[in-house]
């Protein structure tokens, strides 16, 4: 009688091989890889005037980075969004949050008036970053203590928190100093004017995002919150701080996001990352995150932008009329989630088979 | 009296992880009232689901009035004459009675609903079997007594000549109870054939006029009620005599206290209620459905916080504060409802057992995965837990598999004290008799267990001494020696009066 399959080293490797295969990441890398192929394939090319030699209009460095730079921006908002997904839960604020994050930084540092570059960086990250964990916190505090959805409190701070961003910056677009333009746009040793910093904080956070999902105990309670609030409840999770934490996580992320975007791109509005959100909710949902809850990835997530901003790109490259993106954009998203669905099923079928298997060689 | 209502010809039926029915064979008689009994897990249930078109068997013949049926919904049956009345109801919650009733086919003029017509049909409805109820209501605001009432209105008026009652009175009142039993004698003078899902002894010999005795999916007998004793029918539900039942754990020497319960009041849901567990001991906690069972039990957990009263562990008066409290209390429980507060279903078995202790299992919250899965593989190697791998999601194992995993889950969390509710429903035969004895193997080496189940033959053969609660207060404590289902009964039920006759 076979009680567990005991893991024999000889299998080890396949049993890897085959969770690697069954991951939904996977299947994401797959397909972005594919539309990589093919848009390389079909982007055709130009002569570089200064080298005379031919480049490809979409596997050059140029488009490479800015490919990977628009999708920072919301994938780093998408992996703090994924884990109030993953709790069963929705963040519709992330992207007035960088509005409000990005102005009160610009606000801040114009009043503060000219410092060293070291000191303007240094209050830009504090005042971002703290302003989204704060919003982030609210966000949390006001699910928990009125125990209203999630939807309905972002909902809400979604337009009040853009709201204050209008009013303090008076709806002007304020410049941010230089000096966080070169750290936002510092080339770290890249030439020819390729900026990597943005892509580069996407890929640290992508990381930080899977360990703390996966190998913390904070993690794995999102998951068990979004799984069942019940069940955690009964195993002793103390659902407010959690359902709590994953706000400010969220908010954490857009603060981080704005401060890259602010610094960027040398100025911050009230109108900035205007239905970001929807971005976001489409990029983690992309990725494998389950509005039910439960379910979820960071590096899903970050896929997941990655892909809708290839399929952005890619009707840019290949010159089809920009008026029918947003309707490629949708579809792709529901036939993302649909074969996402359809092979989660088939891998359920597949785990029920297995242990039945398993049931009749006892 | 020639053509059978009913009729089974080797039906068997299999579920992943368990083989529900096994070339099953016997009929019913019209208009007769018939048993099927046995115990959880034998197969009433779902022979009874089979008849209604909820599950279709694998293999043999249904026979409904003598011809041979293939039903594949429970609307087919029941336009074969066929509707049940169970616990999981099929009728909106926010919608009237009236609409319940009449929403398959709601009376209209031009696509607007005739709300008049709508009354009077569902008013005639419930006329039929004899029940009187404002059909306005929203269904979800009815007593449960009174949404059964509706769902047999709504199988008579759907022409159902037959009716399925999957344990219709483990939910309701004394009441209650008597008020179904005097429609189902209505609906029996009518010539409805009515089948009786239930393994409570009175409730069979009052009603019924023939019984059938499954199991472990396999058919026993079908004999009439009058040529049988209860004891009888005990004997061939379990097919061993009541004493060896569980091949329970020897008395073991009850060591110290581990929990006192002093005159726990938690308002509205139980009053007043005193006992004391031992190490070692395994005391048992009855109640009809209602008494305040769970509610006790959810109090010791941190739940629900008692208005009075006090909880002394191992010597020393506490307020559990919170589940996570009551964990570093060493007090584990597994609730009554697997599903919904046992398990995270979409995470894996792993996952699932090392939840309440991730605190234990980490260094500076950052999880040692190798511990974690250690103690997983002990406890699941303990329980013989049967699974595919530790990463095999719980969603897809069977009921067995799955209560070990709960029970695994506060074995690795070393509760001294354990709370078990209803720590067999819906698991199999075998799974069953490993849960029974790995309780009282965990007694035998010290644990206080406080055992609560509807199934009366588990709290009596697993117990030392039983603490019986009605409507919320102790109605009495019975050791080990005075505890049988007669004695147990009617302590829950009201002492003196005879149960249910």
């Amino acid at each position: 009688m076979t009680e567990l399959t005991a893991e024999r080293p000889s299998s080890r490797t396949a049993d890897i091989v085959r969770r690697l295969l069954a991951s939904q990441e996977t299947g994401l890398v797959i397909v972005v890889t594919l539309l990589t192929i093919a848009l390389i394939a079909l982007a055709g090319s130009h002569l570089d005037r200064r080298t005379g030699l031919e480049v490809n209009n979409f596997w050059n460095p140029n488009t490479l980075v800015q490919t990977l730079t628009d999708a920072s921006f919301f994938a780093i908002m998408a992996i703090g969004a994924t884990m109030v997904i993953i709790s069963g839960g929705i963040d519709l604020s992330v992207g007035s949050i960088y509005a409000l994050a990005g102005v009160s930084m610009a606000l801040v540092l114009r009043a503060m008036g000219p410092m060293g570059s070291g000191a303007t960086a240094f209050v830009g990250i504090v005042v971002c970053v703290g302003i989204g964990l704060m919003c982030g916190l609210i966000n949390g505090i006001l699910v928990v203590g009125l125990r209203v959805h999630p939807f309905i409190i972002t909902l809400g701070s979604m337009w009040v928190l853009r709201g204050f961003a209008f009013v303090i910056s008076k709806a002007e677009s304020i410049l941010v100093p230089p000096s966080l333009t070169d750290v936002a746009k510092a080339p770290l040793g890249l030439g020819g004017g390729l900026y990597p910093v943005p892509m580069l904080v996407m890929l640290v956070l992508t990381v930080l995002g899977a360990i703390y999902l996966t190998r913390t105990v904070m993690g794995r309670h999102i998951f068990a919150f979004g799984g069942n609030l019940e069940a955690s409840r009964f195993a002793g999770l103390s659902l407010g701080r959690i359902q709590i934490g994953v706000f400010a996580v969220s908010g954490l992320t857009a603060g981080i996001s704005a401060f890259l975007g602010a610094s960027f791109y040398g100025s911050a509005s009230s109108g900035d990352a205007q239905g970001y959100e929807l971005y976001v909710i489409a990029s983690a949902v992309v990725g494998g995150a389950s509005l039910i809850g439960g379910k979820g990835s960071a590096v899903g997530a970050t896929l997941g932008a990655l892909l809708i901003v290839l399929i952005r790109q890619s009707i840019r490259t290949l010159h089809f009329d920009q008026n029918y993106e947003w309707i490629v954009i949708g579809c792709a998203i529901i036939i993302a989630v649909v074969i996402d669905q359809w092979s989660t099923r088939m891998t359920a079928r597949r785990l029920t088979q297995a242990a039945e298997s398993a049931r009749a060689a006892k | 009296m020639n053509v059978a209502a009913v009729r089974f010809e080797g039906v068997s039926k299999r579920f992943p992880g368990a083989q529900a029915l096994s070339d099953v064979s016997f009929e019913i008689s019209a208009g007769a009232c018939h048993a099927l009994c046995g115990e959880n897990g034998a197969g009433k249930s779902t022979l009874g689901k089979i008849i209604a078109g909820i599950h279709q068997p694998d293999g043999g013949r249904l026979l409904i009035n003598g011809s041979e049926v293939h039903f594949t919904t429970p609307r087919d049956a029941l336009a074969a004459g066929v509707g049940m009345v169970h616990q999981e109801l099929a009728f909106c919650d926010n919608l009237s009675v009236a609409e319940n009733l009449t929403l398959s086919d709601l009376p209209a003029r031009s696509g607007i609903v005739d709300r008049e017509a709508m009354r009077q049909r569902a008013e005639s409805m419930l006329a039929e079997t004899g029940t009187e109820l404002d059909v306005t209501r929203e269904f979800g605001k009815l007593a449960i007594g009174q949404r059964q009432m509706v769902q047999i209105a709504a199988a008579v008026g759907g022409g159902a000549k037959i009716i399925v009652f999957d344990e219709p009175t483990s939910s309701l009142s004394q009441a209650e109870a008597e008020r179904l039993f005097a429609l189902i004698e209505r609906l029996k003078a009518r010539g409805v054939t009515c089948i009786y899902v239930s393994h409570r002894m009175p409730e069979i010999f009052q009603l019924c006029d023939a019984v059938t005795i499954l199991r472990d999916g396999r058919h026993v007998a079908t004999r009439a009620t009058t040529s049988l004793t209860e004891s009888d029918l005990v004997q061939m539900m379990i097919g061993r005599p009541l004493a060896e039942y569980f091949g329970r754990h020897s008395d073991a020497s009850a060591g110290d206290e581990m929990l006192r319960v002093e005159g726990l009041t938690v308002p509205g849901k139980f009053e007043d209620v005193s006992f004391s567990l031992r190490a070692g001991e395994i005391v048992g906690l009855a109640g009809l459905m209602g008494a305040g069972r769970s509610e006790v039990a959810s109090a010791l957990f941190g739940l629900e916080h008692p208005s009075r009263g006090r909880i002394v562990l191992r010597g020393k008066p506490v307020e559990v504060r919170s589940p996570a409290h009551a964990i570093e209390l060493g007090i584990g429980y597994v609730p009554e409802d697997r599903k919904r507060q046992g398990l995270v279903l979409s995470a894996s078995g792993l996952h699932n057992t090392s939840l309440p202790i991730l605190g234990r299992l980490s260094r500076f919250r950052w999880i040692m995965r190798a511990r974690e899965r250690s103690v997983a593989r002990e406890y699941f190697d303990r329980l013989r837990v049967r699974t595919p791998s530790l990463d095999a999601t719980v969603a897809g194992l069977s009921g067995g598999n799955q209560q070990k995993i709960v029970l695994a889950k506060w074995l690795a969390a070393s509760s001294q004290i354990l709370i078990l509710d209803e720590p067999t429903r819906g698991v199999d035969v075998g799974a069953k008799a490993e849960i029974h004895a790995l309780v009282g193997e965990l007694a035998a080496r010290g644990a206080a267990i406080l055992v609560i189940s509807s199934e009366l033959p588990e709290v009596i053969s697993l117990s030392d001494r039983i603490v019986v609660l009605r409507s919320g207060r102790v109605a009495g404590e019975l050791s080990r020696r005075e505890a049988t289902e007669d004695s147990v009964l009617r302590l829950m039920a009201g002492i003196g009066e005879p149960v249910a006759s």
